[in-house]
Parts: structure tokens; sequence; C-alpha cells
């Protein structure tokens, strides 16, 4: 057997032409008006479904998170027929459940100069330009309702004392926008938007499929037309069909391994789709937050997030001497480094995210990193405690700090906290134009496995927003505009070829992972990915260290597929099977993910190559070539010297010039 | 069933737990319902042994005021709101009733527990509160054989359970003679510490079951729940230690 | 440190389990519950030997996937904590740690250390939510809620839906999971509407898989998201509210 992935393993000094060619441009189909009147003037054409009609749709929603459950209970309110599926065993459990800070919105109550043209400004600016301009409107515009809906429905947002909904501010943005529920807004928003997808459920309207993975997309006529998804509980595999699909599963920040997503969240879905024809976008967009916890052991399973909020409070400082191995407390105040306060005068820590994740990281791999792997900067409170009071501090960030506590072991009211970068949330998903919709039609996609709005870079609190903007204001809009036309045609039949081949493929795949019978179970392939992963794209990288990545993610996933031990059977509850389907579709996934950064040869945001930077250290962009969307199309796995296709779409700034970021 | 896909709308059996429409019945009676009736019962109980103790104390002043006391209970009591000799009447049937209902909902509320609970027993969480919750059954029905006993013995005077000096309407002596059998006494003895275990968690148990939810008032509940435990426990074990030490007589 | 592990393997719901004993030499204090046994999946694929299936997903306590028995005890030995923050350091060098899965009749075993938990959300499904849709919500300034009503709300709001409290409960009891879900909703000025009919809807959906709350009090000890216990309480209340009031609000 020729295997091209062994013979392209010691090649590791490749350039992007040698595994991408150019393909058409991909056109977003944003209205040919300005970008602040095109979510109305999209609106205003968008055919329209009677009522009566509704019923006579099917919809299929994956995911329950902020994006899946807002979709699918605003499409079942509307009378749609819509059929949701989740890999959990409960719907509130999506990881939209473990966001932390907040939510923004461009509400603009208070005298802060805030608006929604300077929410776009910040959103675009923060995305370093590499997100759609129209979209980021849309996002503001909408985000007053996603609010009002969210409290309406049970989300006890944070309240000043004299009743009216309190904010506060969060990296990246000088005013403050950011509506929160203590250090639990996720878990408040997701829950009230789980129990409004109950709500239909037992209306009736939707039909809500638990513990169910979607493994492929059934694509006919073109068409995104249903899915396979595999029973967890009893193995079994089955299609689904329907006039359209909406994927909301989720980011892949997972690939890394350790990230700081929850252990299920995967990127199958969104691949399997991808594979079947639609388009990812800038997959090596990937955001390292800065205040993850750093790796204390070898069989830590996760890092954990400490919300970002922590940084309004928190000074962060190294020692200003390299290897200094006294106590935190023992330092004295003229021979620490607050850093970022340095850096960065007028944002402080406050920084955005890439750029106080790169610094951290830069301090770190200087050899100024603390706790015992030196892998961490401090987050200190001794100060705000001196300004605000224990009791203040300990009212804002009790239960991140309880938390920490209960990870570390260590008060965080008496030493400061050690925290590290670590992936986190993904920029980068499946291409949709300005409908939500994917490169094959018929495919939605809404929250993180879409691309939008983040560009390069996401703003904290934007994509708790993105998410519930795309699911109870976009999609609902948005699908009824697709189906329209559709008006009198049926689902596809269970025996039409397209689907008996998706479940054959699924089969076959199954088949495949049992019967390897190697030696390492999958858990391990994992966290070597993981580890390629930091090593080569991670906070910094350089062409040298991706084609050095590619090179070994291909040897990774050859020697997975001859390799891999997944014990059990197919017609069971087998995690070691969904494990090993997850890692196999990271492993190609990588493969792309690191492409992408090779070929993107400039920085920007959170894709920050060490070969274009400016003498300070800083990102350098360049609008010339890149002030586009990379929407990459992949080869067929096992094809050789097949190459991956990047179709670009072009951006352009109206509303906010296209400018050099600039935090200092 | 390799292959072969089903069909969209999954049939009845194949619709996951969580998406069957919620249209199962609750019990009958409701289980809110028959707490309720607990809550009010057992406060009735409890309200009851709070005066009774009041009373029995009385031995303390002697026989005459005792008897007399005994007398006005049975007779005087609630008069003229009701004719002489009618309240011990309405008095006895509400407790029977009570105790009837009491009984029987405790029974079939310890068979749905038992039911939802499952074939595991939950070990591992040992503390004094589920000691107590735990005994409820027991404590209630060694309370119900004492309250059997005791009426045959101090009411009705009914042999072997009353002394062979029982006589009607010297209620004071009845007592005292009872009270001097050694094995009759550690009995009682042993009832009033069964009563003060199903007491303090079951008016515990009314606050909550009565759906008192304000941090002062179950704050409250708790307090009175645990005083009321307490002092019938310690008044009442009085007097089978005066009588056993010769204090009464 | 070296641990002995006495795990629950079952292969599926209709098959009988039993306990299999595991060694895990190389745990270490700070490990988490879940990570030791993550440790523990490891070495037995490398043996060929299936691992143990379980649930979690986010690992730092706000999902409500996880929840093991922990030697009898839901979730672990430290109160008021998850399963996956739950440390090897609560145990000693050399100690024999039982694992089952959380025990409930409404919770059936799935396999393993995975139980069906969605009896919990045929509750919310009953009625834990709140009619208004997408687009037709007020401004939400124009309802003042008092930072202390909005505090109080988000106390109870916190529930993570691990089920931990059920499968504490010696009654397997719901109660805490449904008073906090009654009161998160009826705290809030602009989810009161709906009040009395989702106290019925909650209440009798509860009672239909769930037995009677006792007051053991036990479900507040293990509550991960330390709901109150006055959640329980609250139960009875809104139920008997909506019974006094008629349903509507
Ligand atoms: C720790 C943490 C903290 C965060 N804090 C903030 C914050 O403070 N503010 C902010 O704005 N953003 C924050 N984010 C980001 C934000 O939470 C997410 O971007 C957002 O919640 C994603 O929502 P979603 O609906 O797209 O996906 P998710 O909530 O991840 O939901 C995915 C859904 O898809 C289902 N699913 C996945 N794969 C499959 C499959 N193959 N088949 C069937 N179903 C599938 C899952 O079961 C789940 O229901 C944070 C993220 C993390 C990890
Ligand atoms: C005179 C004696 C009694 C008194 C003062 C008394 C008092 C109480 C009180 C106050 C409660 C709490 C009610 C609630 O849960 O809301 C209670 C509960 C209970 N009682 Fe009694 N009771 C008495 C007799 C009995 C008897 C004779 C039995 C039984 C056989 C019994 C069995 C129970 C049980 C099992 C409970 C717990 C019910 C539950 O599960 O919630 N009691 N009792
Ligand atoms: C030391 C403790 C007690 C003493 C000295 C005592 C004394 C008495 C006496 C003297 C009577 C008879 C009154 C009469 O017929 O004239 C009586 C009746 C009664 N006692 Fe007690 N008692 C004690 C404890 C209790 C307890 C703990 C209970 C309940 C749990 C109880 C329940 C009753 C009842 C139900 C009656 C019958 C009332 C009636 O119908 O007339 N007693 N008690
Ligand atoms: S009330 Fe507590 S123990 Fe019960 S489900 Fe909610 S979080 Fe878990
Ligand atoms: S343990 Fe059970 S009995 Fe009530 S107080 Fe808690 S639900
Ligand atoms: S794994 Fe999410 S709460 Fe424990």
């Amino acid at each position: 057997m020729t295997d091209p992935t062994t013979t392209r393993a010691d090649t590791a000094s490749c350039t992007p032409d040698d595994v991408r060619t150019l393909g058409t441009p991909v056109d977003g189909r944003v209205p040919d008006v300005p970008a602040e009147q095109a979510w109305d003037d999209r609106r205003l054409h968008y055919p329209l479904v009677a009522p009566a009609n509704r019923r006579k749709f099917t919809v299929i929603v994956v995911g329950t998170g902020l994006a899946g459950a807002g979709a699918a209970a605003a499409l079942g309110e509307l009378g749609y027929d819509v059929e949701c599926f989740t890999i959990h065993d409960a719907p509130r459990r999506a990881h939209s459940v473990a966001a932390q800070g907040g939510i923004n919105a461009a509400r603009a109550r208070k005298v802060d100069n805030d608006s929604v043209h300077r929410f776009v400004k910040d959103t675009v600016k923060g995305g370093d330009f590499r997100g759609r301009e129209a979209d980021a409107y849309r996002l503001g515009q909408e985000s007053v309702r996603v609010i009002d809906h969210m409290n309406a429905i049970g989300a006890p947002f944070a309240r000043e004392y004299g009743g009216e909904l309190a904010t506060r501010s969060f990296g990246g943005v000088q005013v403050s926008r950011t509506y929160y529920t203590r250090g639990q807004t996720g878990q408040q928003l997701q829950v009230a938007g789980a129990n409004a997808l109950l709500r239909q459920v037992a209306r009736g309207t939707v039909t809500l499929h638990t513990r169910q993975e979607m493994l492929d997309l059934v694509v006919a006529d073109g068409r995104a037309q249903g899915i396979v998804v595999r029973d967890l509980v009893t193995g079994e595999v089955r299609a689904v069909t329907a006039h359209a699909v909406v994927l909301a599963t989720g980011g892949y920040g997972n690939i890394y391994c350790k990230s700081t997503l929850a252990k299920n969240s995967n990127a199958t879905a969104a691949w399997r789709a991808h594979r079947r024809g639609a388009y990812f976008a800038n997959p090596a967009f990937i955001q390292f937050h800065p205040t993850a916890l750093p790796l204390m052991s070898q069989w830590q399973s996760k890092t954990i997030l400490m919300s970002e909020s922590l940084r309004n409070d928190g000074r962060i400082w190294v020692p200003a001497r390299a290897d200094d191995d006294r106590a935190p407390e023992a330092i004295p105040e003229s021979e620490r480094d607050y850093y970022l306060e340095r850096r960065y005068p007028t944002f402080g820590n406050l920084t955005p995210r890439d750029v106080a994740s790169r610094a951290a990281r830069e301090r770190i791999d200087a050899g100024f990193g603390v706790g015992p792997l030196k892998n961490a900067v401090y987050l200190d409170f001794a100060d705000a405690i001196a300004r605000l009071g224990r009791e203040t501090v300990v009212a804002r960030y009790s239960n991140l700090f309880h938390m920490y506590e209960q990870a570390t072991g260590d008060d965080p009211l008496s030493t400061p906290m050690r925290i590290a970068p670590g992936a986190h949330f993904a920029m980068g998903g499946l291409w949709s134009d300005y409908d939500m919709m994917t490169s094959v039609p018929g495919l939605f996609v809404g929250g993180e496995v879409g691309w939008g709005y983040h560009g390069a870079n996401r703003l904290g609190a934007n994509s708790l927003l993105s998410a519930c903007v795309d699911g109870w204001f976009t999609l609902p809009y948005a699908v009824p505009g697709y189906l329209a036309p559709l008006l009198g045609t049926r689902v596809l039949p269970h025996d039409d070829p397209a689907v008996l081949e998706a479940v054959e493929a699924v089969h076959a795949r199954t088949e495949r992972l049992l019967s390897t019978g190697g030696t390492q179970g999958p858990d391990r392939f994992h966290r070597r990915l993981g580890e390629i992963l930091y090593r080569y794209a991670g906070v910094t990288r350089t062409p040298e260290g991706l084609a050095q990545g590619i090179a070994e993610i291909r040897a990774l996933r050859e020697e997975f597929w001859r390799d891999v031990r997944v014990l059990g059977e197919g017609a069971e509850l087998n995690q070691e099977l969904e494990r090993a389907g997850r890692v196999a579709d990271y492993l190609e996934m990588a493969e792309l993910l690191c492409v992408d950064g090779l070929d993107r040869d400039e920085s920007c945001g959170a894709h920050f190559r060490a070969d274009h930077q400016t003498s300070d250290g800083e990102a350098l962009r360049d609008d010339t070539t890149w002030c586009r969307v990379s929407a990459w199309e992949s080869p067929a796995p096992d094809a050789p010297d097949a190459r991956f296709v990047r179709h670009d779409e072009p951006l352009t700034f109206q509303a906010v010039p296209l400018q050099t970021r600039n935090y200092a | 069933m390799a292959g072969s896909p089903t069909s969209t709308r999954p049939g009845p059996d194949r619709v996951p737990a969580a998406a069957r429409p919620a249209t199962t019945r609750p019990p009958v009676p409701a289980t809110w319902v028959l707490k309720v009736v607990m809550a009010v019962t057992g406060t009735i109980f409890g309200v009851f042994v709070v005066f009774h103790l009041v009373g029995n104390l009385k031995v303390f002043l002697g026989p005459e005021e005792f008897d007399a006391y005994a007398h006005w209970l049975q007779r005087d009591l609630l008069a003229p709101l009701v004719p002489h000799g009618w309240f011990i009447w309405i008095f006895r049937a509400v407790l029977t009733l009570s105790l009837v209902a009491h009984v029987w909902a405790a029974v079939v509320l310890r068979r749905r527990a038992r039911v939802a609970r499952g074939p595991h027993r939950r070990q591992g969480m040992r503390t004094f509160r589920s000691f107590q919750a735990r005994s409820m059954l027991v404590t209630g029905a060694v309370l119900l054989f004492f309250v059997v006993f005791h009426v045959l013995d101090l009411t009705t005077g009914t042999q072997p359970a009353a002394s062979a000096e029982f006589v009607h309407g010297s209620a004071y002596a009845n007592l005292v003679h009872s009270f001097q059998r050694p094995a009759v006494a550690a009995f009682y003895m042993l009832a009033i510490g069964t009563l003060f275990l199903h007491l303090a968690h079951g008016l515990w148990s009314v606050v909550n079951d009565l759906g008192a939810t304000g941090r002062r008032l179950r704050a409250t509940g708790a307090a009175v729940a645990g005083i009321v435990g307490l002092l019938v426990l310690v008044g009442n074990l009085l007097i089978p230690v005066a009588v056993l030490t010769g204090l009464v007589s | 440190m070296k641990l002995t592990l006495e795990v629950w393997r079952q292969r599926d719901a209709a098959s009988p389990g039993a306990f299999e004993t595991y060694e895990v030499a190389d745990a270490t204090a700070e490990m988490t519950l879940l990570e030791l046994l993550d440790r523990l999946n490891d070495q037995l694929v490398e043996q060929g030997r299936e691992p143990v299936a379980f649930e979690s997903d986010c690992r730092e306590g706000i999902c409500g996937c996880c929840g093991v028995n922990v030697d009898g005890r839901p979730h672990g030995p430290q109160a008021n904590t998850p399963s996956c923050e739950q440390h090897v350091r609560s145990f000693a060098d050399g100690e024999v740690v039982r694992l089952e899965p959380l025990r409930s009749a409404a919770f059936p075993v799935v396999k393993d250390l995975v139980v069906d938990r969605s009896a919990l959300d045929r509750v919310i499904q009953a009625g834990g939510h709140v009619a208004v849709d997408a687009g037709t919500a007020p401004d939400a300034d124009t309802t003042r809620v008092s930072y202390e009503t909005a505090e109080m709300a988000l106390d109870f709001a916190a529930c993570i839906g691990c089920g931990a409290c059920v499968a504490a409960c010696p009654n397997g009891s719901a109660s805490l999971f449904t008073g906090a879900k009654l009161t998160h909703l009826a705290t809030l000025p602009q989810t009161r509407q709906q009040r009395g009919a989702r106290a019925v809807a909650m209440v009798d959906q509860m009672e239909h898989d769930f037995g009677p709350c006792s007051t053991f009090g036990e479900c507040a000890v293990v509550c991960p998201a330390g709901i109150p216990l006055s959640a329980i309480a609250a139960v009875g209340k809104e139920r008997m509210r909506a019974f006094l009031r008629g349903r509507a609000s």
C-alpha cells in the first residue's frame, strides 16, 4: 500500500503550495446596502411561510446549547415540526452551561457613550478585521432583544440596587455592556433556553432526541436533507430526514485535548458536514484564554477556565527576575513585573484575550513563569482587597474563588491565583453566508460551530450573544426564508440511495474503529494530538513549526488507524467508541487547522505568526492579501497527493475603516 | 438491524424518555395532600401532648388539684360553648380520627418512599436528624402501642394494663399505683423518649410541609420543634421518676 | 498513593450488576475522583478490559453530568461538591473506595455508573418554563427587580440538575430539585404569571416518579449547587397556594 501519509511525514518543510490549491471564491450574499441596514433589508426580502403551512416542514436541529435550544424552540413556537438532537442526556447540559463571565448587549443604557455602532466597532476591531461587518451589525441590533427575552424566560440577571439590570465591562472594550448572573451567566441562559425548548416538547412542536449523536449528513440533490444519528445507549444507527438541517453543535477547541471545553464537546458533526461539502472557514483561528488554570499534573483531564471578569479587579504579574523561586508574598512590589500594565497602559489588565495570552506565553517562555511547573503567571487580588474591601471582592467573585480553591487547594484571597493560557474558543467553524447557510444549501449553522462575527479573535462575552442571536433571532427568519420555496416537497424517503449510502458509511466507520484491534485507547491519541497542536499551532506559530505539525499529525493519524484499540461493542453504550470517533475526526481536522495556519501568511488576532510581527512584538496584519476569509474544502481522507482547496470570501469594511489594532 | 433506517417520527417505544409528554397522572391521593394530612394531624397531636403535659404536671400540686383538673377536663372544658360532658367526646373523636388518618397517611407515604428509593439502600450519611426521620414509623408504632396501653391503664382501667388498685375517678391514685410498677414506669419512660424522637422531627417536618420558606419563620419553627420536643421529654419523665423515687405517692 | 476501587459493573438496564475490584497504584492527591476513573480506565484499556462507563462533561461543577455514589454517598465524601470536584486527597493511602451509580428507582442504570435521570427533565417539561415566545418580551428594565430578589432567585436557580438530591434522599424524593425551580420562578416578578399552573404541573409530575419528602435533609448536604433546604418547603407552599387560589396565577 502506498500510503501518502508516511511518505509525506519526512517532508516536514512544506510550503502552502504543497498542501493546497485555490478554488473559486465564495459569496457571502450580504445585502448590497450599507452594513447597518443589511439586516432590515434582508428581513424585508425573506419569503414567508404561512402559519398553516409551517407544520408541513420538518427541520432538524442538532445541539441544544444556546444556539440549538433557541433555534429549536423558536422554530417550534412558530409552528414548524422540529426534530432536535443532542448527545447529552438532557438539553440543559450543553456546554453553553459553563460560560461564566457574561453576555454583551448594545443596549447602551448608561451614559458611557455605548451604541450599536460602537459595539460593531469593538467587535470588528477586536476580531482584527477578519469577520463580516454586516454580521456584527446584526449581532449588535438583535442583542437588545436577547437580553429582554432571556430575562423574560427566567434568567435572573444581576440587578443594581435600584432594580435595573447591572452590567460590567469585559476585556477589549471601554464601556460597560456585559450583562451577567454572578459567575454563572452561561448556566442561567442555558437553563432558561433548555426549559423553553422543553416547553415546546410539551406542546408537541419539538421532538427531542437525547443521547443521540449525529455522525453524518445526508446530502441529496445538492441539498442537506437529513442526518445519520447513532443512539448512544442502544448503538442503533438510523437516518432522519427533513427539509432543512441546523447544526448548533458548538466549538472544536477540544481538538487541543486540554482545553476549557467540556469533555464531550466535539467537532464530529461539523467535520462530517464538512466532509459532505460544507466549507470550513478559518480553522486556525483559535482563542487561547489567558485566565485558564495551568496544568498541575499528568492526569489532569482539562484546563479549567477562570472567568475573564477576574481581570477587572485582579492584577497580573510575574517576578521581575527569571527563575525567581520565592513565594509570591515574599516578592516585594519593586521586584514584580506587571507586564500588561507596563506594555499596554490604556487597557492594562483588560487587554483583549489574544494580547494577554501572548504576553503571558512570552513571559513564561522567557523563564519568568511561576508555579511548580513554571507554566503560569500570577493574578493578584491584594490591591483590589485593599481598595474595595474583602467583602466586595468576595461578593463579586465568590464562586470563582471557590472553584479555584476546589481545583488547586489554594485560597485566592490570601495568595495570588496562578493562571496560564489555554485553548478555549473556536472563531473558525463551518463557513456560512449572511443567512447562516453553509455552502451546502439547506444546512444552517448557529453558535460556535459557525465562523461568524468574531473574525480572528472573539471579544469576551460576545459568543453567548452570538449563540443566542443565531438561535432566537436569526435562524427563525433565515430558515423559513429557505423553506418557503420548498412548500409541497416531501422529506427524503429512507430508501433513497443518498440515505442508504450515508447510513452505510457510518456503519463502515464504526466497524472499522471496532475491528482495528490495536493497543492504544483513543484518549492516548487525543493527548498526543493535543501536545502537537499546542507546540506547533499554539499561541505563537511559525511556518516551520506548522509544517512539522502537519507531518506529525499525518503520522499520528496513520498510527491511529493502525493501532487504536476500541473495546466493547457497537450495539451498546460504548463511550470508548464515541471517543474514538471524535478523535478520528480531530486527527483529520488538525491537519486542516495547521494547513490554514501555514497558508495564512500574516498575523491577525489570535493567529500570531512569529514571522509577521512588528519590532515591538505586535501582530502584523497583511490587509492587501489577507483581508479575506479562507473557506476550505478537504480532499477525501485517503486520496494520495490530494490537496486542500481554499475558497476565498473577500471582506470589505465601510463603517469601521481598516486600522491597526492597538491596545497600547 | 444494521443498515435499515427507522422512520423520522420514532414509534412510541423509540421516543427517548425525556421526550415523552408529561401526561402521566400523579398518584391518588396526591402525595402533597397526604403530607398536609400528616402535618395537620401531627400538629393536633403535638398540641395535645403539650396541654396534656401541663395537666400531668399538676401531679406535683397534690391529689386534689389533679383530680379536680381531670374532672374539669372530662366535664367542664368548653362549657357552656358545648354542653357539659361533651368536650371529652368531641375531643376523643377528633383524636381518634386524627390517629387513623395519621397512621394511614404515614403508611401510604412510607410505601411510596420505599418504592421511589428502589432496591438499593443508601448508606454513608448518618446524622441524628436522619436517624429520627428514618425511625418515624417505628417510633410511631411504639407510640400507637403506648397510647392503647395508656388508655387501658389510666382511662378505662382495664386489666392487666391498669394496676389492680384502679378506681374510676381517682386519677391521681391510679397514676401513682400504675407507676409504682417498675416495668410499667420503664415502659412509660421508653415511650416518652420515643415521643421526643418522633415529635422533635415531626414538628420540623410540619414546618416544611406547611410551606415555611422564610428564613425567620423556619428558624422559629426549628426552635419550637426542638423546645417542644425537649419540654415533653423532660416534663413527662419527671412524673414516673417522681413516683419511683417516692417524691409523689 | 494506592487505592482499591470497588466499582459497580452492569452491562445494561436489564442485566444484574455486581461490584468488581480494581487497584490504582499511582493515584495522586491532586487528582479528582473522575481523573482517578480516567486513570483506571486507561489501565483497563491497556489490559484489554472494558473501561468503566461513567458520565461527566464540564468537569468544573456546572453541567450536572457527573454523579457517582462514593461509599454510599452521592458525589463523594466532601459535602456540597460534585463528583468532578471531589479530590483523591479526601482518601487515605491504601483505602478501599466503593463506587456505585446514583441510586434511586427513578434513575434506572444505563450502564456501569451511568444512570438515566430524564425523570428530572419531565418535571421541568411539565411546567418549569415561562410562556413567552421569542420576540414578545417587554424591555427587561421596565420591571424592576430588587437586588435582593435577583440574588435570591439566583440562589435557587443555581441547581445543576445532577440528581444527587434524589440519590441522597432515603425516600427518593426530588423535592429539593423541584422546589429550587419553583422558588426561582416564583421569586422573579417577570416569571410569576403562571405560578399556580406551574406548581400544579410540576408537583403532579414530580409525584409520579419520585417519593415524598420526610425532611431527612440529606439532599441539601450533598447538593453541589448549595440549594438551601427551604426549597423542599417551597414544594408544599406552592402546591397548597395553587390549590387555595385556583390554578392560574
Ligand atoms: C469555560 C467557558 C467559558 C465561556 N465563557 C463565556 C462568556 O463568559 N461569555 C461568552 O460570551 N462566551 C463564553 N464562552 C463561549 C460560549 O460559551 C460558547 O461559544 C457558546 O456557549 C456556544 O454555544 P453553542 O450553542 O454554539 O454550543 P454548545 O453550548 O457547546 O452546544 C453544543 C450542543 O451540540 C450538541 N452536540 C455536539 N455534537 C453533537 C453531535 N455530534 N450530535 C448531536 N449533538 C451534538 C451538544 O450535546 C450540545 O447540546 C465560554 C466558553 C467556555 C468553554
Ligand atoms: C400521639 C402520637 C403521635 C404524634 C404526636 C405524632 C406526631 C407526628 C408529627 C408532628 C409528624 C410530622 C408530620 C409531617 O410529616 O408533616 C408525624 C409524622 C409521622 N408520624 Fe406521627 N405522631 C404520632 C403518632 C404516630 C403513630 C401512632 C404513627 C404510626 C404508625 C406515626 C407515624 C408517623 C410517621 C411515619 C410520620 C412521618 C411521615 C412522613 O414520612 O412524612 N405517628 N407524626
Ligand atoms: C408521664 C406521662 C403521662 C401521664 C402521667 C399521663 C396521664 C394521663 C392520665 C391520668 C390520663 C387519664 C385522664 C382521665 O381519664 O381522666 C391520661 C389520658 C390520656 N393520655 Fe396520658 N399521660 C402521660 C403521657 C401521655 C403521652 C406521652 C401520651 C401520648 C402520646 C398520652 C396520651 C393520652 C391519651 C390519648 C389519653 C386519653 C384521653 C381520653 O380520651 O380521655 N399520655 N393520661
Ligand atoms: S438540587 Fe442540588 S443535588 Fe438536586 S439536582 Fe439540583 S444541584 Fe443536584
Ligand atoms: S433528603 Fe429527602 S426527605 Fe426531603 S429533605 Fe431531602 S428530599
Ligand atoms: S462534570 Fe459537569 S458538573 Fe461534574
